[in-house]
């Protein structure tokens, strides 16, 4: 990669310093995107010496440090079971000790199994200077958000949980990923469309006031998403891909 | 800029670009197991071991280990040579190409969950391709080993 020069920042304010510079200053989470991207940078930030690599219990939520490791991640007892299976599937551990959780969610990648998995769940992020944006508004909102990702806050919720990721083989980038939550309300995620993960709210809407046609709200769920081409498949295979998988996942959170 | 970190036991300082991946600072300085296969974090050829963990090397800039461990074959020579001997009794070595890099799976493998499944042998090996042989003769060969260890 072409940058000028590395910077492991000592504090945060000095990491954002830094941010602000430049639009050609990048932060370095795991960095394996910063590579596949090609990105050309001027200065790589790192963020390792600064303590952002626990996940802590905090009564409420369980929360994640920006540069904990996919690894790492699906190893804490900690994180709930279904955002730990999402994460277990992506390449290798070789892979998964070097990408962080922090880098997947910000960067919210169209082929995002961690984004997906995470969506079934309340997640707020916590940003430097101080913010907060439930990541589901992170998401839907266009753009990045002009600050640092520290932590990533998964509140504690008992729900029943479904996560299917569909692929051409183990490596490859998933064609289509799916997860379905119950706890007091239902949450259904469609993610690698190949568009970036979300959550169909009308959907939900119907589920909620009481809904059992599982049939028709996956039907209604592809009504309200948008299915694209990519080298790997056609947007209407995605399409009947997300019908059945949304109705098995229907059904397996309400048994 | 100098990068200071511990490759198999000994303190090394390269001077390396800021943008530098691991694997091609190892490479440049002689240490040629560490191979370039894919150089777009797939195939796993390039496994090295930072503090007890399996990374990509052509992924990790060589800048983010400093002041870590790294591990290469060269470390675990008698462990390698033991596992080839499982490999070559399942017929799972060929051509060799990723066989170092297997090797330090293996290794980290046995360190973290010494006594696996045959589901969490696939799991752990997934990222490390082999075009020569096929997975099956490995996975027997893995399970073997460490079975033997027992």
């Amino acid at each position: 990669m072409k940058a000028k020069s590395f910077q492991r920042a000592s504090s945060i304010e000095e990491a954002y310093k830094l941010v602000k510079q430049s639009p050609r200053n990048k932060v370095v989470a795991g960095g394996l995107w910063l590579k596949k991207g090609g990105a050309e940078v001027d200065t790589l930030i790192d963020l390792s010496l600064l303590g952002l690599d626990k996940i802590e219990d905090k009564k409420d939520y369980v929360e994640v440090g920006a540069m904990v490791t996919q690894r790492e991640f699906e190893l804490s007892k900690l994180v709930p079971e279904m955002a730990r299976e999402a994460v277990k599937s992506i390449m290798g551990p070789g892979f998964r000790n070097v990408a962080t959780i922090g880098g997947s969610v910000y960067g919210k990648y169209g082929f995002s199994d961690v984004v997906t998995g995470l969506l079934g769940y309340k997640v707020d992020l916590v940003f430097y200077p101080e913010a907060i944006v439930s990541l589901l508004d992170y998401v839907k909102k266009p753009g990045f958000y002009d600050g640092i990702l520290t932590h990533i806050r998964i509140y504690k919720e008992n729900l029943k949980a479904f996560f299917k990721k569909v692929e051409i083989t183990a490596l490859d980038y998933p064609i289509l990923n799916v997860a379905v939550t119950r706890g007091k309300e239902y949450r259904v995620v469609v993610g690698s469309r190949p568009l970036v993960a979300t959550r169909c709210e009308k959907t939900e809407a119907y589920l909620n006031e009481g809904g059992k046609d599982f049939a028709k709200a996956a039907e209604m769920a592809v009504e309200e998403l948008n299915f694209g081409d990519s080298i790997a498949t056609k947007g209407e295979y995605r399409k009947q891909l997300a019908l059945t998988y949304v109705r098995r996942g229907l059904e397996e959170v309400s048994k | 800029m100098l990068v200071k970190f511990n490759l198999n036991g000994l303190d090394v300082e390269f001077n390396v670009k800021p943008g530098e991946y691991l694997l091609d600072t190892l490479r440049a300085n002689g240490v040629k197991s560490v191979k370039k296969g894919c150089d777009g974090s797939s195939c796993g050829a390039c496994i090295v071991v930072v503090d007890d963990k399996p990374v990509l090397s052509c992924s990790v800039l060589t800048a983010q280990v400093e002041g870590h461990r790294v591990m290469t074959v060269e470390s675990i020579q008698e462990e390698a040579a033991e596992i080839s001997e499982y490999y070559s009794r399942h017929g799972a070595d060929q051509c060799g190409y990723c066989n170092a890099a297997a090797a330090l799976m293996i290794h980290a493998l046995k360190k973290e969950n010494p006594n696996p499944t045959d589901e969490e042998i696939a799991d752990y090996m997934v990222g490390n391709l082999c075009r020569c042989t096929g997975y099956h003769g490995q996975q027997l060969a893995i399970k073997e080993y460490l079975g033997g260890k027992k």
